[in-house]
């Protein structure tokens, strides 16, 4: 046991080496993508590296497991572990695909018209779901009542029938980085608008739209 | 986000706990453990605190703050005050719940502190509701939050979010040149 946890500890030490990150930052990097991606309205940049860095640890620990005897506490500790960060990777995949099967769309679209070498919010696998899915919406409207209508009224835009993301959605935040001058806009036409400074620790409520790309950038955790 | 979720989160809290049995160092994925030697106070997350309590392997020792004493001063100080005062623990209600329902013969008073913090946490969601009114009243778009606790936002959060958004949409579309694109569906 002792021999297999030791070679874990080398490889996990490799595996992380392009992250620089210990497997504890690891899974709270994972925790803060699981709670931003619960709370965001859109969906979020797709954290893939974190996912696979995560899926290696839980599979070198399960592989380490099989060999220890059955019965030991031990053994029964690090299963409770495995467990529970399970629990938190799949919550956070299942939120994306509620997400994709939701916006599917709008995400295609932003997907098509992504600039050459910028990063795609989607993971291959989950661009190839929602890429299933549109065709699979596309065919089921056209085989249950599309191919009933008159000739003029066959097609549909997906785009337009598909509700967006409501971005200007109010979220709860932590500050994890201060950041000056944020633009508040006014509710009504009465109020002006005005300036707030984001202490790091403090926490605020406010619309989704002022600070996505502050989420994005990691400066802000939304709870 | 559920309570569940809440109290998922707060399992991740250390709590000191007195073994009974040794066990070597134990390296988890998000940490090392121990060594756990019979009588001697080692910190662990509650989770794991829970589960060996269970398996009568243990006993809690609970946090600090968890005293029937200090638990009046704050019961005190936060109905005195205006704002939220600050908690001994972000997980505060989290971890009474979870130490009196599995470890409350390990913790003197359980009973009077039980009353203590639900009396502290009646008193911060009442104050939270009225500040959730004036919020939706005065029509303001941005509040600062400070010392509320995760399961506090939680209990009002989702509803006070889709009342706003909801009444957002209603304002809007009373402004015909935005409305145009709803009108479509």
């Amino acid at each position: 046991m002792a021999e297999g946890l030791e070679v874990r500890e080398l490889d996990s030490d490799g595996s992380s080496e392009e992250l620089v990150l210990t497997p504890a930052q690891l899974l709270r990097s994972l925790e803060q993508a699981w709670l931003n991606e619960k709370f965001a309205p859109e969906l979020l940049e797709s954290k893939s590296e974190i996912v696979e860095c995560v899926m290696e640890q839980l599979d070198h620990m399960e592989s380490n497991l099989k060999r220890a005897k059955h019965g030991d506490l031990k053994v029964s500790i690090h299963r409770m572990e495995i467990e529970r960060i399970r629990y938190v990777l799949s919550s956070y995949l299942r939120c994306r695909l509620v997400k994709i099967e939701k916006f599917f769309p709008h995400i295609l679209e932003k997907e098509k018209s992504r600039a050459e070498g910028e990063p795609s919010i989607l993971s291959p696998e989950e661009f190839a779901f929602a890429k299933e899915y549109m065709a699979n919406t596309e065919t089921y409207l056209k085989n249950v009542a599309l191919k009933h209508m008159p000739p003029n009224l066959q097609k549909v835009d997906l785009l337009r029938l598909v509700p967006k993301p409501n971005l200007d959605s109010f979220v709860f935040l932590r500050v994890q980085e201060r950041q000056e001058n944020i633009l508040v806009e006014p509710e009504t036409d009465e109020q002006r608008e005005y300036v707030i400074d984001l202490e790091e620790g403090s926490q605020h409520l406010i619309r989704y739209k002022t600070i996505a790309p502050l989420v994005a950038s990691g400066a802000v955790q939304l709870i | 986000m559920d309570p569940a979720e809440a109290e998922f989160l707060a399992e991740k809290e250390l709590v000191t706990v007195i073994p009974n049995f040794s066990l070597d160092r134990i390296y988890l994925i998000g940490g090392d453990l121990g060594p756990f030697n019979p009588g001697l106070p080692v910190e662990v997350p509650l989770w794991l605190a829970v589960n060996l309590k269970q398996r009568q392997k243990c006993r809690l020792i609970p946090p600090e703050w968890m005293d029937a004493e200090k638990l009046e001063e704050i019961r005190d100080q936060e109905r005195k005050e205006d704002t939220f005062t600050p908690m001994p623990s972000p997980y505060y209600m989290e971890l009474t719940k979870l130490l009196l329902n599995y470890a409350s013969d390990s913790i003197p008073k359980a009973d009077e502190i039980r009353t203590l913090v639900k009396d502290t946490w009646d008193t911060r969601i009442a104050k939270l509701r009225l500040s959730a009114d004036s919020f939706v009243r005065q029509q303001e778009a941005h509040a600062k939050l400070d010392n509320l606790t995760l399961m506090e936002i939680n209990t009002t959060g989702t509803f006070l979010t889709q009342a706003l958004d909801h009444m957002y949409k209603l304002r809007t579309n009373l402004q015909p040149a935005e409305s145009a694109q709803s009108q479509d569906f």
